[in-house]
């Protein structure tokens, strides 16, 4: 007799069936480890800060699976690129659909987590972004999102570093100037700043703004051009490569010297600013993240450690964001297995409520995720000294703030600008 | 007074880069009458060798005062790319020019991920050169003593170019291959190694190019094509094919990007590309270039 495949299948999974029903499939599905996949940029001028959250991955997965996993579970790491929007979208696809992953975490540039972010609410994955936001400048694209977290917003260092200028400057400039990144970050940070000189009602007159391409590299003629302007103070979020480069150049012609220095987002390539060319007593940011905070947990002091066994160089807070993501998803899955009582394994959906207001310590400090989706994390910034310790300038222990996320961030539906002027600022 | 130096000096920094990119571009084209947009990449390049030999060298315990002839070498070996790649342009040398634009365009995007195979991703520096060099100061005016090196370089280079292609043999029959090839094999020029020496003559000034401005800078895979775009404002300004105009379009962007930046620095790009459009609108030939007949 001649046995079609058909027939073959229906035969198999008739056989199949009784076997099936005879397994207890809830707990042959928690024994299966839970997938984590992640996306983060590998190559270009993030590339460096895509390996740095890696890093807070592993240690943090490290440590979950060490003490037991998550409720019970073992955790794996799927990892993808983070490349341009449209690529990233597709790869995000591919870990929901091929992979099968629980969850995706990561996302540096908010470029990409702009156009990620609906393509995931809509198919309903749960995700936690590291550094993305949903915002289109400073203006919030998804109010109430149900499946998507997004990080804090990326004004939040220059709030903090412009309260930092006023805090420890005032009185001691008058002209001020400009060089930040010519995109809506380094535009926003900039018009943050000046909102907030004239929320605080200090007097000055803006002498130059410049606008470098992120990753342009010559910077001497925005070096001469701000000597040329010759401000009392210089706020600048430039980051990544560009900002090294920038102040090797100043310091080449002479363009720190006898200047008050503003730079929210230094901290993103603190190492590679070496003490020969930045001078001591700068408004320094680390953002969520300080790698030499006395105040640091012990867990903290532990990863700093770990970190730099393993890569002879000193973590910055993209290693914090990536823990930050882990542990609320951590906490979010706790949370909704206990809701359940040890019965049923918990939906994406219950887990994802169960994120919603969940507070958590990470590496920099305590931090929550907002009702609205949205993470508020403690913020780190100080003035600079030159430590025998180290070739490049950390924050004297004495001078350091710290701030939490509800002190510099907008709330749920505000607008930025309004918020700027009408918010209570404690100095 | 001061600030206009510092200005002028940085504009011709930035202009002694781009010259030395333009020439190697202007020189291939002079000839061989090829758009090579890959000398981004050739740059690209000079600016990683340079990483890397600076590095061991440094690390070796050479003075970094000695870090200037170490990377113009390390530059000039790019020119070992030279006659490979000509012998892969051959295939379109008697082409539309559109499929010559898009072959060049071709190497650069896979220069590029070759340079993420060898280097990795990461902006690279060459550490404690720039500020070893000190600066000079002209009254209240301070400059860097490594860009005006590199400006002397560039300044050097141009100069020997033109001399080479002036007053010695090779630099003759050069010209007249670019003015008439054909005749110029009939009379017995072996067009063939003409070609392949000015194409990696046109490679080894592109890898100095990288390779002097990296101390002030980094190195980035993605700074070859935007070089590439200020290299074709050069040209465009200068004249196609002319060295001349490399040397003028190079001075007219450095200088204008810098005056932009310290009059209304959101004209910085608008300020170059509206010469851009007035040359050719106006002059299309470009400065020192000569009209089509």
């Amino acid at each position: 007799m001649r046995t079609t495949r058909r027939e073959l299948l229906a035969g198999a999974a008739a056989a199949a069936a009784p076997l099936g029903a005879a397994l207890p499939l809830p707990a042959y599905a928690q024994a299966r480890p839970l997938r984590v996949g992640i996306l983060a940029p590998r190559a270009g001028v993030a590339g460096t800060v895509g390996e740095v959250g890696l890093k807070g991955v592993e240690f943090a997965v490290e440590k979950l699976n060490a003490a037991g996993g998550v409720a019970g579970r073992r955790v794996e790491l799927v990892i993808e690129e983070e490349t341009n929007p449209r690529e990233t979208v597709e790869r995000a696809r591919r870990l929901a659909l091929q992979e099968r992953v629980d969850v995706i975490q990561g996302v540096v540039s908010s470029g990409v987590s702009l156009a990620l972010g609906p393509a995931l609410e809509e198919s309903r994955i749960l995700t936690v972004f590291w550094d993305g936001t949903t915002q289109d400048g400073v203006n919030e694209t998804m109010p109430r999102p149900r499946w998507v977290f997004r990080s804090t917003d990326n004004e939040c260092e220059a709030v903090m570093g412009s309260l930092m200028a006023i805090k420890h400057f005032r009185g001691q400039f008058l002209t001020v100037a400009g060089i930040n990144p010519d995109y809506s970050y380094g535009r926003n940070n900039w018009a943050a700043f000046l909102a907030l000189l004239r929320r605080f009602n200090i007097e000055h007159r803006v002498v130059t703004e410049q606008w470098p391409r992120v990753g342009g590299m010559d910077l001497t003629a925005n070096v001469a051009a701000l000597k040329a302007a010759n401000p009392d103070l210089v706020f600048s979020s430039l980051l990544f490569a560009d900002l090294p480069v920038f102040m090797r150049q100043a310091h080449a012609a002479g363009l720190l010297e006898g200047r008050k220095w503003v730079f929210p987002a230094a901290g993103f390539q603190h190492t590679a600013l070496k003490k020969e060319f930045t001078p001591p007593g700068m408004v320094f940011g680390h953002n969520t993240l300080y790698f030499a905070d006395p105040q640091a947990t012990p867990l903290a002091r532990e990863f700093v450690q770990w970190y730099h066994e393993r890569t002879r160089d000193w973590p910055h807070w993209e290693a914090d964001r990536a823990f930050f993501a882990m542990e609320v998803w951590r906490r979010g899955v706790e949370k909704a297995v206990q809701a359940k009582g040890g019965g049923a394994w918990p939906s994406n959906a219950e887990i994802a409520e169960a994120i919603r207001g969940i507070e958590v310590v990470s590496l920099g400090g305590p931090g929550r995720m907002r009702p609205d989706g949205v993470a508020e994390q403690t913020f780190i910034q100080g003035l600079t000294v030159h430590d025998p310790r180290y070739d490049f300038p950390i924050l004297g222990p004495d001078r350091i703030t710290r701030m939490d996320g509800r002190q510099l961030q907008k709330g749920p539906g505000q607008d930025f600008w309004r918020w700027i002027a009408e918010a209570r600022f404690d100095l | 007074m001061a600030a206009l130096i510092e200005v002028l000096a940085a504009g011709l920094f930035h202009a002694a880069v781009l010259f030395l990119v333009a020439a190697g571009l202007q020189l291939v084209f002079g000839v061989q009458r090829i758009l090579n947009l890959a000398c981004g990449s050739f740059y690209a390049l000079g600016a990683y060798l340079g990483v890397t030999a600076g590095g061991l060298a440094l690390g070796a315990g050479l003075s970094p005062l000695l870090a200037l002839p170490l990377l113009v070498l390390a530059g000039a070996a790019v020119a070992a790319l030279g006659p490979p790649v000509e012998r892969l342009l051959r295939l379109v040398y008697d082409r539309d020019e559109s499929f010559q634009l898009l072959l060049t365009f071709a190497l650069v995007l896979m220069f590029q991920d070759l340079i993420r195979m060898g280097w990795g991703s990461q902006p690279q520096q060459v550490e404690g050169v720039y500020l070893a060099y000190g600066q000079v100061q002209l009254g209240a005016a301070r400059i860097p003593v490594w860009n005006l090196l590199v400006l002397a370089a560039a300044i050097a280079i141009a100069g020997g170019l033109g001399l080479f292609l002036q007053r010695t043999d090779f630099g003759r029959i050069l010209r007249a291959t670019a003015e008439n090839r054909r005749m110029a094999a009939s009379l017995g020029v072996d067009t063939g190694r003409v070609y392949a020496a000015v194409f990696t003559l046109g490679t080894a000034l592109g890898g100095i190019g990288g390779a002097l401005v990296v101390p002030a800078a980094a190195a980035v895979p993605e700074k070859a094509v935007e070089l590439v775009v200020e290299a074709f404002a050069v040209v465009v300004i200068g004249g196609l094919g002319s060295m001349p105009g490399a040397l003028a379009g190079a001075a007219i962007v450095g200088l204008l990007r810098a005056g932009a930046l310290l009059v209304w620095p959101e004209l910085e790009l608008l300020a170059v590309y509206a010469v851009v459009v007035a040359v050719l609108l106006l002059r299309p030939a470009g400065l020192f270039g000569r009209p089509a007949a």
